[in-house]
């Protein structure tokens, strides 16, 4: 588990909390970098969109769906690498979940963040937004409940809920030891934060059996978080997308997008913040395992969906497939089969599993090639949908992309306030994986 | 309170909620025939439509980006070469499907089906999404992509019962709604009970030269579109997605060459 | 008054913690920097009634769910595509998202109440318990008492010996 030997405890809490107390310019400069790009990139456009109209994209009569919503649902993907490493692996009680899971949880809940911004963007008038929730008003007017993107609004919200207190649960021991090891006002802060917990048995007890249930309950919402966000397409009579496979699709998806983040943001995380003797071998190889595991899941669902179209001989399907596999998509389309079909093949050599360098690649392109899937479904199937008076053709425009660009830099900065505030690493939970405190150990 | 029979009808209303298809029979059932065979593709219903329904002047080059708005088009399809080319015209609308995939899509309930059988869209109510133009199978749904303006004089060509829309707003065809409302008021300081055939005519219905198109309620036996219906031509477009639409087509007949 | 004992070993502190458990001192802390299954062994506890918290949440977020989609849909019917006024399938989607959003917020309820979180008053307490010392704390001891317990946490082989005056 540790490449570079086992630290004491005392060097445990120092080496993760020294990313916390000390702060150097490069920080800032980085921060600084991520908000400039985030507004010029992200906030500025969108203002800019808010004043003219949702026009100012590149949707038409033929594609009312767009970037915006394509990236939501790359967002929403990406936040269930948490779900999956924090909660699935807890309960099965494997060991080498404990360093990585604390930023795994930051990336679900950020990537869920950038989410809901995309809806706002996405919405024609945005300041309505909160009529699609369920809050009284004078009017009397409730939302339509039977409206997949109801179902959206109550499992977001659901999950954004879940994700907060789950990740503030499991932190709450590594507030004290911040609380512990500052002084001044980050003291009274962290005091806040941290309840007044002093690790005793009982509060031991109580935070172990409450967050057992936390991971009971997140699993299978992060389940049906993505299973109701691929029911805004299946629900639909169009024919690329009227299909019962995307659910298991769009969840496969997302835990894969995920994990390939978590991959990512470990290499970052080891390299920037000195983690290298958290964060080894034994977790880059059991994470590519894992990625291993869900291209082949993944692939193989692809490849029934396109069989089962090809099979039903529906003219509509048959068209919408078509345009899919030769129009003028065609290359992404392909290009997306490459880097999450293929390139994760790799995986199966040892060589590729255990070099750092090679899994950040690897994981870039898993995601590159994921961010295309999702664009893949949104801009191929509504262009070719019954009748053929009323195809079209649909290309983004310089303001979604900017606005693409600006969410991950907005992921980023929201990444980079964490690791000041939270604990990247779990303190108590690397402990755990450490030699006891024993005489005989 | 009379709590005996005020639960025994909660039940029952409780009891009829759970079905689907609640409303069984329609107060009017507004439908439309347009006979195919009488089309002649000159798009005068277009320009009626667009003159009463206040439809805005979306400029040539946004046009020319698909972002018209066109409550009924024109769809050409043709066959064969020149000389000897086989075409025909659809003029497309919204089909005010009873089993509309695009009313269940809204999260706000900004389109719903009325009492009339019309499928309504609640401009007030729109927040946006565009899910109910994505849904729906014929594409006859149009979204404001800004806040379009007319240039003077032309405002002064709009009709005063007839709402503006803003940016940000799905809008559709509504059979002329404001006519239909009218003319039910008319009947009601009548006295009458209910709205004579003939009485209530679309925009699209009244400009067409060939009278390809008729207008009325189906739920009654004796009007135009009830007999028109039951034509051996008559088909509903995309049929077999089960959106039961209330635009009946009737088929133009080839020549047996 | 309260006495606190750290210890750098494991095995000393269950020693003294099981020692005073059997002495008849009831108001004991065990502190430690990571859960230790033993120290909630001795002190006793089984399955925490947090559990009882999470059920209530999930069936109550279940009926409100329900209540909720059901109950709109009804105060301005609105038919939408030919589908029932109250539809199941939608609505136990709604369900089933509000089972789980009350029952993880119940959850959270359920800890605070159980543990006893936040303190609102200072608790007797060395910063050493997140680190890498266990530390043995006797509330609520006064004179011979205290004495007594003392001698037990320094016999078990306590490396410190902390007395912290308690406002109670």
């Amino acid at each position: 588990m540790f490449d570079h030997g086992q630290p004491s405890y005392a060097e445990v809490n120092k080496d993760i909390l020294s990313v916390m107390l000390e702060t150097g310019p490069r920080y800032w400069m980085l921060l600084g970098t991520t908000m400039s790009v985030a507004v010029i990139f992200f906030f500025m456009p969108w203002f800019y969109q808010l004043i003219v109209g949702v026009g100012a994209a590149g949707m038409n009569r033929n594609a009312y769906w767009g970037t915006y919503l394509s990236n939501f649902i790359f967002w929403i993907g990406l936040s269930h690498s948490g779900t999956l490493l924090s909660a699935i692996l807890h309960i099965t009680n494997s060991p080498w979940r404990k360093s990585v899971y604390r930023s795994a949880e930051a990336m679900t809940l950020f990537s869920l963040m950038t989410a809901a911004l995309f809806v706002m963007v996405h919405l024609g008038r945005v300041w309505f937004v909160h009529w699609s929730f369920p809050i009284p008003n004078q009017m009397g007017l409730w939302p339509n409940f039977r409206s997949p993107l109801m179902f959206d609004v109550m499992a977001i919200t659901t999950y954004l809920t879940a994700s907060s207190i789950f990740i503030y649960m499991g932190s709450v021991p590594d507030f004290a030891a911040v609380r512990d090891a500052s002084t001044g006002t980050r003291r009274r802060l962290y005091t806040i934060f941290s309840f007044g917990w002093r690790g005793t048995a009982r509060e031991w007890h109580t935070l172990g059996w409450a967050y057992t249930f936390f991971a009971v309950f997140v699993i299978p919402l992060a389940v049906s978080v993505h299973s109701i966000v691929s029911w805004d397409f299946a629900l639909s009579i169009v024919p690329g997308l009227h299909h019962t496979i995307f659910a298991p699709y769009f969840v496969c998806g997302a835990i894969y997008s995920g994990t390939a983040g978590i991959v990512t943001v470990m290499y970052c995380l080891r390299k920037f913040l000195n983690f290298e003797r958290y964060i080894g071998q034994v977790h880059l190889d059991n994470l590519g395992k894992l990625l291993l595991a869900l291209s082949l899941i993944w692939s193989y669902i692809n490849m029934l969906e396109l069989f089962s179209s090809w099979y039903g001989g529906s003219s509509f399907e048959l068209e919408a497939l078509k345009f899919k596999l030769t129009g003028f998509y065609a290359p992404l389309y392909w290009e997306m089969i490459l880097f999450c079909a293929f390139v994760p093949l790799l995986m199966f050599f040892r060589k590729f599993r255990w070099s750092w360098n090679k899994m950040l690649l690897i994981s870039i392109l898993i995601n590159i090639g994921m961010l295309t899937e999702r664009f893949i479904i949104v801009a191929t199937s509504q262009p070719r949908k019954f009748l053929p008076n009323a195809f079209g053709f649909y290309f983004p425009s310089w303001i979604e992309i900017s606005i693409t660009i600006g969410s991950f830099a907005i992921f980023a900065t929201l990444f980079l306030i964490f690791i000041k505030w939270v604990p990247a690493i779990s303190i108590y939970e690397v402990k755990e994986t450490l030699k006891p405190l024993r005489r005989d150990a | 309170m009379k709590w005996g029979s005020d639960l025994s009808t909660l039940v029952e209303k409780f009891r009829q909620y759970l079905k689907p298809g609640y409303y069984d029979e329609f107060d009017y059932h507004w439908t439309m025939t347009i006979d195919l065979d009488r089309c002649t593709g000159c798009e005068a219903c277009v320009v009626a439509c667009q003159a009463e329904n206040n439809l805005p002047i979306v400029g040539e080059k946004r046009y020319a980006r698909n972002r018209e708005i066109k409550w009924i088009r024109i769809e050409r399809y043709w066959e064969g070469e020149y000389p000897d080319v086989k075409m025909g015209f659809i003029p497309m609308l919204c089909q005010h499907c009873d089993d509309a995939p695009c009313e269940i899509a809204c999260p706000v309930f900004a389109t719903y089906h009325n009492q009339d059988g019309l499928n309504t869209q609640i401009y007030n109510r729109c927040i946006g999404t565009r899910t109910c133009a994505v849904y729906c199978p014929y594409e006859v749904r149009y979204f404001n992509w800004f806040t379009y303006t007319w240039d003077e004089p032309l405002e002064q060509q709009l009709n005063p019962d007839v709402t503006v829309r803003e940016k940000g707003v799905m809008e559709k065809c509504t059979f002329c709604i404001q006519r239909i409302r009218l003319a039910k008021d008319n009947a009601k300081d009548d006295d009458r009970r209910r709205v004579r055939d003939g009485e209530v005519v679309p925009a699209c219905v009244q400009s067409c030269p060939t009278e390809a198109m008729a207008f009325g309620d189906s739920n009654d036996p004796e009007a135009k579109v009830s007999k028109m219906m039951k034509d051996p031509r008559a088909y509903t477009v995309l049929e077999e997605l089960n959106t039961t639409p209330s635009i009946v087509y009737l088929k133009k007949a080839h020549a047996e060459s | 008054m309260a006495i606190m004992g750290t210890f750098a070993f494991e095995e000393d502190f269950l020693a003294a913690a099981e020692k005073l458990q059997s002495s008849g001192f009831d108001n004991i802390s065990l502190l430690s920097p990571v859960p230790l299954a033993e120290a909630q062994k001795v002190l006793g506890l089984g399955k925490s009634p947090v559990r009882r918290f999470s059920l209530a949440g999930a069936i109550i977020g279940a009926l409100a769910g329900f209540a909720l989609a059901a109950g709109t849909a009804l105060v301005f019917v609105l038919p939408t595509s030919g589908r029932a006024i109250i539809t199941i399938p939608p609505f136990l989607i709604i369900t089933y998202e509000m089972t789980i959003l009350f029952g993880v917020l119940f959850t959270l309820l359920g800890f605070h109440v159980v543990s006893d979180l936040p303190a609102w008053r200072d608790r007797p307490y060395l910063p050493a318990a997140t680190i890498d010392r266990f530390v043995v704390v006797v509330e609520g001891a006064a004179g011979e008492q205290a004495a007594r317990a003392e001698a037990i946490i320094r016999q078990a082989g306590a490396e410190e010996i902390h007395h912290v005056e308690e406002d109670q």
